[in-house]
Parts: structure tokens; C-alpha cells; sequence
């Protein structure tokens, strides 16, 4: 091949990363602030913080079509659609259009993606808890999966650094199975929830908290001095917030990387192959395909940090075929691609309340309600199955669409519904999912997409296991409302795949052995350390809480060890 | 009182001072596009067109504050059916509307019109009980005409108590008659 040994000095970097959603973001504010060089590489359009959210204030009579889908949005993004909501004009613009990004669904999986800055942190949920120390130790102590080569000790300050800048508002509870962090001041719990809170204490000594959020309840000098401003209580977090109100990539990590003057970033870009020199036996860079003009044009650097989603990462080292890596980078192991792991969501029970009818909220509360894992914990034994789950959910008063269901029309109904109704509660686990060799993503080995990469092939489903706690995620819903005295308590179970939680994880796991997981303990590629994989593809289990901050936590201790060996000249 | 101006003013209210990211937001609103407006092409007749208005009426009624009608209730419901629900979905509908028709509805005086209603009312409460991946066309009427109705301007402003940017999250007391807030 040709090489411009000009435009080779020009695309070098110190470091390249690619993705730039929520461990992208935060690996390119690590390695500049670390006084890095870096290329960050997103595969999708350029969004600009604020100005592109375009929909953020919009009025409600200004959203076409109310918050439905419609048709030719359920059709262009088929997959996008599955999840509650995304299909709604509020955000389908900042979602991938599945129709052309397609991929293969041997076995159903909800894949939802959104290709563009930010990724899927411009979306997220935005909950944030610590794992504990049994879930770094579970897989060993019960035979599943293998080892995690770290343990809680290892990531607890770099959880403290994230939270930090992140800014995460939640209640200390001093609890073992929920770690507390570096929080800002809580959000509340409603009346009803404060008393769920109580019964729920009393009757079953389960702890009840309100969750913890990346949204600022009281800003700090880190935050503000990147033009972030305190959440307003709008509740409309997933359109993109115009105050930096929640935590994204766009709010927080590239305006970070930017200040310092470090980082390059390229939109529309493609990786579509990781380059490894025979030579040198090293990875020294990346092929980027540009998604509009079909260009291809080699980037450089010393290190690399794959972050392009758990899924994409994957299939990026899959296709990256060389003479020492023949069945894709790093791949000796061939568990690339493999244990692809989510959690389990859309199982619970809803009831309602009778009473507090003089309690009211002003504001929305961009958050719920969390009940901690209390299942095969402390004195708690299952034999149904393995690990557990989590509970968020909450309490509010019915709004004008109770009358849909309702008998009635007329002035009287009319006006009934201008007052607060009811107040009801719904609460949904989120179960944890055992890693399993056989759930797993591939290539397909004919069909390509339209830039000549390979269409990724899902083969997963859920397992026994995962069933029986979603069994009981239902089971122990209902029990629950019902012992707080809550009338109509309602099971409820969407069927759904693996995907939905858009937790997707574990396609390229940690672990001690090169003969049976991808990464190190530093999430560097086995046999290839100058690449590191720090979002989702790295974990070696699940646990049952939101991953993104411990995926960040991962990103910020591996970039640290990559720069100080960088330093060292061992990369 | 512009948008900037009510923006400003409900900022005021709550005693908040407005930050930098406010003042983008603000700017960014005034730049929001206007509402779209809607070409009904459904292919409702000009009978049933003016069956789904009457019925929208009644279930939410000018009063004292504006009714379905007045805030393009009807004509929401037609560019919905079309937008958003599938043929079986057209189908459904259809099949409530035609009854109606047939029974000559708009030829009804309005005791007459209020008892076809609530017997249809029943009616669909019986056919609920069938589970079904579509819904009658009384069920789909009320939910279209509320969700058209209490998300319009007009509608919101009337019936709610209706703030853009809350500002703070508070448990609050409910006051005597006080009305739903609408974000």
C-alpha cells in the first residue's frame, strides 16, 4: 500500500479513541487532560451540545405527533422502536436509522444505538451506583463465567473521581450491597414513596432509597465551569438538556477534552479495522471509512482505546483480520463477541395508592425510587437461581389520561381531569444476567453494509436462570405493594430480548487467562497492549445496577495506567 | 408577554437567576419552529369527518373553557389515524364510525346522541374484555380526542396549571380546586 508519509505525520496522534458516547468521551477527557494528543473518532453525525438539541423546548402542542410513533419512524427505526418512547418525534432524530444500519437477528435482540456525538449518553437513564464487592467476586465464589481480575478496592477511587465530575445526587445509606459515593445533595421521595419506604423497612428490612442520578441537584466549580447548570426538573433529559442540567459526553466529557486545546475529533467516520503491523507486532492504528464520501484514510498513534459500544467494539476487532490476530484482533481466546450479557428489564407489578390525596409535587423528578438487590444477599438464599436484581420505579398522581380508560364524557369529566387523580405506583427490576459463551455476536460471513463492513449477526437469548429471576422480579413486586396495603397491584411482564436494557456487555471480557478472556486487568488486549477496551465489551459480569459509571470508572483507571506506561516506554 | 418574556418571568417566579445555559436555552426556543399544520388525508367523508367533530365534542365540550373543536381536535384525529396507526388499526375504527353513520347520527337531537354514546360506551367495555392487538373505536376516539385536547395550547393553558421550566422539585399540598401543573 501507498502510504503519504506527510499525511502519516499529520494523522499521528498520541492517543486515538474511538466512539465518543459515554467511555469514549470520558477516555479523550482522561488523555488530554493527561496532556495527550488525541483523535477521537465518531462513527456518526456531528451533534453540538445544545444548539442541536432540537426538540429540547419544545412545547408539548409543538411535538406532531404527542409522543407517538409513527409509522415511517417505526419502520426506519424498526429496532429503536421496541424500547418505550424512542420512536416519539421527542428524540427519533438522535437515534440510528436501523433500516440503514441493518444487522442480522438470528436469535431477537433489541439493539438500540445512536450513532452520532455522545452516543447513547446523550439518552441514558442516567443511574448511577457502584457495583458492590460480591459482584466483582460472584463469578469466582459460584463457578460462572470467569474471574474478574479486579476487585472493588481496585476501582473504588476512580468511582469517586467519575462521580465527581459527573455529579451524581443520591442518599447515603451505608449499605453493603449499594456503596455509597461522592454524592450531591438527593433528590426526594413523595409522600407514598416515603411511606413504601417505611413498610418496605419495617416488614422486610429492605432498604428503600431514592436513586442516585447524574443529574446536578447542586452544581459545583467543576461542573459550572464547563457551562453546566443545575437540573430544572423538567424531566425531558432524553431530548438533550440546553443547561448541562444531566450528564453526557456532549455536557461534560468533550467540552472537558476540548479546554485543553488536545483533542481532534472526526464525525462520520467509520472505524472500520483495527491496523496491526506484523513488524512491529503492534497495533499502530485505525482504518476509517467517511459514511458520506466512502474515503479511506489510515490514522496513527501509539495507543488506542476502543469505545465504540460493547456491540460495535466487538465486531471492530472481529473484522480486523491479520496475519498474527486470524481470527480478529485479540482474539486468541475466541471469546470476542462472546457472553454478550444485558439486563433483564420490563418485569414488575403498578398498584394504587389510597390516601395522601393532599400531597402533591411541583417539578419532575428526572429519577425514581431504588431498592437495592435483596435477593441470595446476606441471610437470603434462592435455590431458583444465581444473583438478583433491583428495583426502580416510584409514585405519582394520575394525570388528564386516566380518563382514557375511565367511563364518561362530557363537562364533568371534562373537568374531573384537570385535577390531580389517584396516585399509583409502579416498580420494575432490573435482573442480572449470567455470562454465557453461547450468547454472543458475529460477522456475517456473506452480507455487508453499504460501506463494504460486514453485517453484525445476534445469536442470543435469555437463559433458565435469567427466567426464574424474572419470575421472582414479578412475584416480589407484587408482594411487596401489597404488603404496603396498595390496592389493584398489577403484575406486569413485557416480553422482551436481550437488548432492551441497552446494557448490552461483555463481548470482550477481562479476566486473568489469555486463553480465556480478551482483556487484562487493565483492560489491555492481551498479546496487544498498546489497545484497550473500556466500555462495556470489558466486563466479566453483569451485576444488577446501571453500568455506565463503572464503565467510566474502568476507562479513567485504564487511561491512567496507559499514560504512566506510556511514560515508562513500555507501550 | 413573548416567549422570552414568559420564560423570564416564570424564572422570576421561582426566584431563580438565569445562567448562562438558560439564556442559550431561551434562545434557543425563540428559534424552535412554529407548530406544523395538518392536511386531514385520511380519507374520512365529509359525514364522518363531522361525526369524529360531534363526538370529539362530547366528550370534551366547550364549557367555560375552550372544547374539542375549538382547539382542532378533530382534524388532530384524522392526521393521527393516518400517521400512526396501520390499516388494521383504520379498520377498527372504521367499523365504529360506519355504525354511527348508519344509525344516522348527526340526524340525532342530543339526548339521543348522548344515550348512542353510552350505550357504545358499554359496548366496548365488553370488547375490551377480548384481548385484541387493536382497540374499538370508541376507546381509540377518547384517547385520540384527550390526547389531542390536553396537549394543545389552548387545551393545556385552559385546563392545567402549565409550566415550561419547573426550576425545582418540591412535595408540595394540594390547595382546594388546585389544578394539575402540565410541563
Amino acid at each position: 500500500m501507498y502510504l503519504n508519509i506527510k499525511s502519516t505525520k499529520e494523522n499521528t496522534f498520541d492517543a486515538i479513541v474511538v466512539g465518543s458516547g459515554m467511555t469514549g468521551g470520558f477516555a479523550a477527557k482522561e488523555l488530554t487532560e493527561k496532556g495527550m494528543k488525541v483523535l477521537m473518532i465518531e462513527r456518526g453525525k456531528e451533534i453540538k451540545h445544545v444548539q442541536d438539541y432540537d426538540t429540547a423546548m419544545k412545547q408539548p402542542w409543538e411535538i406532531e405527533h404527542r409522543g407517538k410513533t409513527t409509522l415511517v419512524s417505526a419502520e426506519e427505526r424498526w429496532a429503536n422502536s421496541r424500547f418505550w418512547g424512542l420512536g416519539s418525534e421527542e428524540v427519533v432524530n438522535h437515534l440510528t436509522n436501523d433500516k440503514e444500519n441493518p444487522y442480522v437477528e438470528k436469535r431477537p435482540f433489541d439493539w438500540i444505538r445512536a450513532y452520532h456525538t455522545g452516543g447513547k449518553s446523550m439518552h441514558w437513564g442516567r443511574q448511577s451506583y457502584r457495583w458492590n464487592k460480591q459482584d466483582f467476586e460472584a463469578n469466582a465464589k459460584e463457578g460462572i463465567g470467569i474471574d474478574w481480575p479486579i476487585r472493588y478496592e481496585d476501582l473504588e477511587p476512580w468511582y469517586t473521581h467519575v462521580e465527581k465530575f459527573v455529579g451524581v445526587s443520591g442518599q447515603k445509606e451505608g449499605l453493603d450491597v449499594l456503596p455509597d459515593g461522592h454524592f450531591l445533595p438527593p433528590m426526594p421521595l413523595f409522600a407514598p414513596e416515603a411511606y413504601f419506604k417505611k413498610v418496605m423497612f419495617d416488614k422486610f428490612n429492605r432498604p428503600v432509597t431514592v436513586g442516585r442520578v447524574a443529574n446536578l441537584t447542586q452544581p459545583q466549580a467543576i461542573h459550572t465551569e464547563l457551562g453546566r447548570a443545575s437540573c430544572q426538573y423538567r424531566n425531558k433529559c432524553a431530548r438533550g438538556c440546553p443547561y448541562g442540567g444531566y450528564y453526557s459526553s456532549l455536557s461534560g466529557a468533550i467540552p472537558a477534552a476540548v479546554r485543553t486545546k488536545r483533542l481532534t475529533m472526526l464525525h462520520d467516520s467509520i472505524v472500520a479495522e483495527i491496523i496491526y503491523d506484523d513488524k512491529k507486532n503492534k497495533a499502530v492504528g485505525v482504518r476509517v471509512i467517511n459514511q458520506l464520501t466512502n474515503a479511506v484514510t489510515d490514522y496513527f498513534s501509539k495507543i488506542i482505546f476502543l469505545n465504540a459500544g460493547s456491540i460495535n467494539t466487538a465486531a471492530l476487532m472481529l473484522n480486523s483480520k491479520s496475519s498474527r490476530f486470524p481470527n480478529g484482533f485479540g482474539n486468541d481466546s475466541d471469546q470476542v463477541g462472546r457472553n454478550l450479557m444485558d439486563h433483564q428489564l420490563g418485569a414488575g407489578a403498578t398498584a394504587m395508592i389510597e390516601g395522601f390525596e393532599d400531597d402533591y409535587v411541583y417539578g419532575q423528578r428526572p429519577n425514581a425510587l431504588y431498592i437495592p438487590r435483596f435477593r441470595n444477599w446476606g441471610n437470603d438464599k434462592q435455590t431458583a437461581y444465581l444473583r438478583g436484581f433491583g428495583y426502580q420505579g416510584g409514585a405519582s398522581r394520575e394525570g388528564w389520561n386516566r380518563g382514557v380508560a375511565a367511563d364518561g364524557f362530557g363537562g364533568d369529566f371534562k373537568e374531573n381531569l384537570t385535577k390531580p387523580g389517584a396516585w399509583t405506583i409502579s416498580i420494575g427490576g432490573f435482573g442480572e444476567v449470567l455470562p454465557d459463551p453461547n450468547n454472543r455476536m458475529y460477522l456475517d460471513p456473506d452480507k455487508k453494509d453499504k460501506w463494504g463492513v460486514p453485517l453484525i449477526v445476534f445469536d442470543a437469548a435469555f437463559s433458565d436462570n435469567d427466567r426464574a429471576i424474572r419470575k421472582d422480579i414479578v412475584a416480589s413486586a407484587v408482594e411487596m405493594l401489597e404488603t404496603a396495603g396498595f390496592k389493584n397491584v398489577t403484575p406486569y411482564d413485557r416480553p422482551t430480548h436481550l437488548g432492551l436494557g441497552i446494557h448490552d456487555m461483555g463481548t470482550a471480557r477481562m479476566g486473568r487467562d489469555p486463553k480465556t478472556s480478551v482483556l487484562n486487568s487493565f483492560n489491555q488486549v492481551h498479546d496487544s497492549k498498546n489497545v484497550f477496551v473500556t466500555d462495556g465489551a470489558a466486563m466479566a459480569s453483569a451485576s444488577c445496577v446501571n453500568p455506565s459509571i463503572t464503565y467510566m470508572a474502568l476507562t479513567a483507571r485504564a487511561v491512567d495506567y496507559a499514560v504512566k506506561s506510556l511514560k515508562k516506554k513500555e507501550l | 408577554m413573548n416567549r422570552r418574556e414568559v420564560i423570564k418571568s416564570v424564572a422570576l417566579m421561582f426566584g431563580g437567576t438565569l445562567s448562562t445555559p438558560t439564556l442559550m436555552a431561551m434562545n434557543h426556543w425563540e428559534q424552535a419552529t412554529t407548530p406544523t399544520t395538518n392536511v386531514a388525508a385520511f380519507g374520512l367523508t365529509v359525514t364522518q369527518q363531522k361525526i369524529v367533530a360531534e363526538v370529539a365534542e362530547m366528550i370534551i365540550p366547550k364549557t367555560n373553557t375552550v372544547g374539542a373543536k375549538d382547539v382542532g381536535v378533530p382534524a388532530f384525529i384524522e392526521m393521527m389515524l393516518k400517521d400512526c396507526y396501520l390499516s388494521s388499526d383504520h379498520q377498527r375504527f372504521m367499523e365504529g364510525l360506519t355504525s354511527l353513520e348508519q344509525l344516522k347520527f348527526l340526524e340525532l337531537n342530543e339526548a339521543e346522541r348522548r344515550g348512542a354514546i353510552k350505550m357504545l360506551e358499554q359496548q366496548t367495555k365488553e370488547q375490551m374484555k377480548t384481548p385484541s392487538k387493536t382497540v374499538p373505536f370508541w376507546r381509540l376516539m377518547k384517547e385520540l380526542t384527550l390526547l389531542g385536547y390536553f396537549t394543545s395550547e389552548a387545551g393545556i393553558k385552559a385546563s392545567f396549571e402549565y409550566i415550561q421550566i419547573p426550576g425545582k422539585l418540591e412535595n408540595i399540598k394540594l390547595k382546594p380546586n388546585q389544578k394539575s401543573y402540565a410541563y
